[in-house]
């Protein structure tokens, strides 16, 4: 009996290896095998005649990833002491705010999340402020910088 | 029943040991509410037979999923159909295992001893969910990807591993086309091989248990 309880736990100690085998494997598999490098890159998004005096302007920065096309939203605030590009990203699960004027505060439409003109959060479940954006002017042009 | 049945059967042998489950008497205080298992699995099979047709003409790449399915819609003969049949399978699907949930929580048929038959029927809710969920991105527009990206963003909320189970979900750090691979096998391979398992695992307990009769 004792080459019997031996032959069995090895059998056991042999399945037990098989199946941590098979779920390291199966997780490396999965594992994203190329993390896409993004560079922080400027793009033209307006001209700084459109900038606004004081409020929130919206601007699209076009760019192509792949074969197409991208509108990419941001805003461009000026607060009347300071001018700075905001990501419409909401911290909260991704979605993208919209500036609603006459609240004065950016509103995200998935989860109701508000910030306002600093894209400070004012109400809702986002955990953090909305990210602010690299922006320069150079000869009457506003770039913003992306990460792609 | 039919001779070609019976040639078959009389070497396949199937009928025999079901005989005793076929002729049962049905426990007493039996409703329609009974049937909502019933229906459920009624909609698995129509949304087996509307997937296995869809998947013909579905392009499952980042550049041809949303153009196959407007092609799908507007030129296969029939497509809009099989479509909407796919999708409002699926739609009553949830809701007719949300019933049967509720009718086997009222007639308490999760006692023993039913106990795992009551687990594997969750997990069959669950997998139901998980195809609805994948299922959501497959169409490639502008509603399935927000809908992902705010489902998938819920996943890295998840205390110290949530990176990794977001990196598993979308095969990389956003919603992309590996994503869309990665939910196009979860939803006609992975979770349909499961239910199967599941609902076979579920059909034998009643099978071996027999239905809890009413209150």
């Amino acid at each position: 009996m004792v080459r019997r309880d031996f032959l069995k736990s090895t059998v056991k100690i042999f399945f037990l290896l098989i199946s941590i085998i098979s779920v390291s494997v199966f997780s490396i598999f999965t594992y994203p095998w190329k993390f896409k490098r993004k560079e922080l890159t400027f793009f033209h998004a307006t001209d700084e005649e459109a900038l606004p005096i004081k409020g929130v302007r919206q601007v699209f920065i076009k760019h192509i990833r792949g074969n197409t096309q991208i509108n990419s939203k941001a805003f461009i605030v000026n607060s009347g002491s300071e001018l700075f590009a905001l990501s419409p990203v909401c911290t909260h699960l991704g979605c993208l705010v919209n500036w609603y004027r006459p609240k004065n505060r950016f509103l995200c439409p998935c989860h109701g999340g508000q910030y306002d003109m600093n894209g400070k959060v004012v109400k809702g479940p986002p955990p953090a402020d909305l990210n602010r954006m690299p922006i320069k002017i150079e000869d009457g042009k506003v770039y913003i910088g992306l990460r792609v | 029943m039919g001779k070609i049945f019976d040639w078959i059967d009389s070497r396949f042998g199937v009928k025999q040991p079901h005989k005793k489950f076929l002729e049962r008497p049905v426990p007493e205080g039996v409703n329609y509410a009974f049937c909502l298992g019933g229906a459920s699995f009624v909609f698995f099979l129509m949304l087996v037979c509307s997937g296995l047709m869809l998947s013909i003409y579905y392009v499952p790449s980042e550049q041809e999923a949303f153009m196959s399915i407007v092609r799908l819609n507007n030129d296969v003969t029939l497509g809009a159909f099989i479509r909407s049949f796919h999708k409002w399978s699926a739609n009553l699907l949830i809701i007719t295992i949300i019933l049967h949930t509720i009718r086997v929580f009222i007639y308490k048929a999760y006692r023993p001893p039913r106990e795992l038959n009551w687990i594997a029927g969750s997990l069959t809710l669950i997998i139901a969910l998980g195809s609805g969920f994948t299922g959501y991105l497959l169409p490639w527009d502008q509603k399935a990807y927000w809908a992902t990206e705010v489902g998938t963003s819920m996943a890295s909320t998840v205390p110290f591993i949530g990176k990794y189970i977001l990196y598993l979900i979308r095969g990389g750090e956003d919603v992309t086309g590996a994503t869309l691979i990665r939910f196009y096998s979860m939803h006609i391979l992975y979770f349909p091989t499961i239910m199967f398992l599941l609902l076979w695992a579920h059909f034998h307990m009643i099978k071996k248990q027999g239905v809890k009769g009413g209150l």
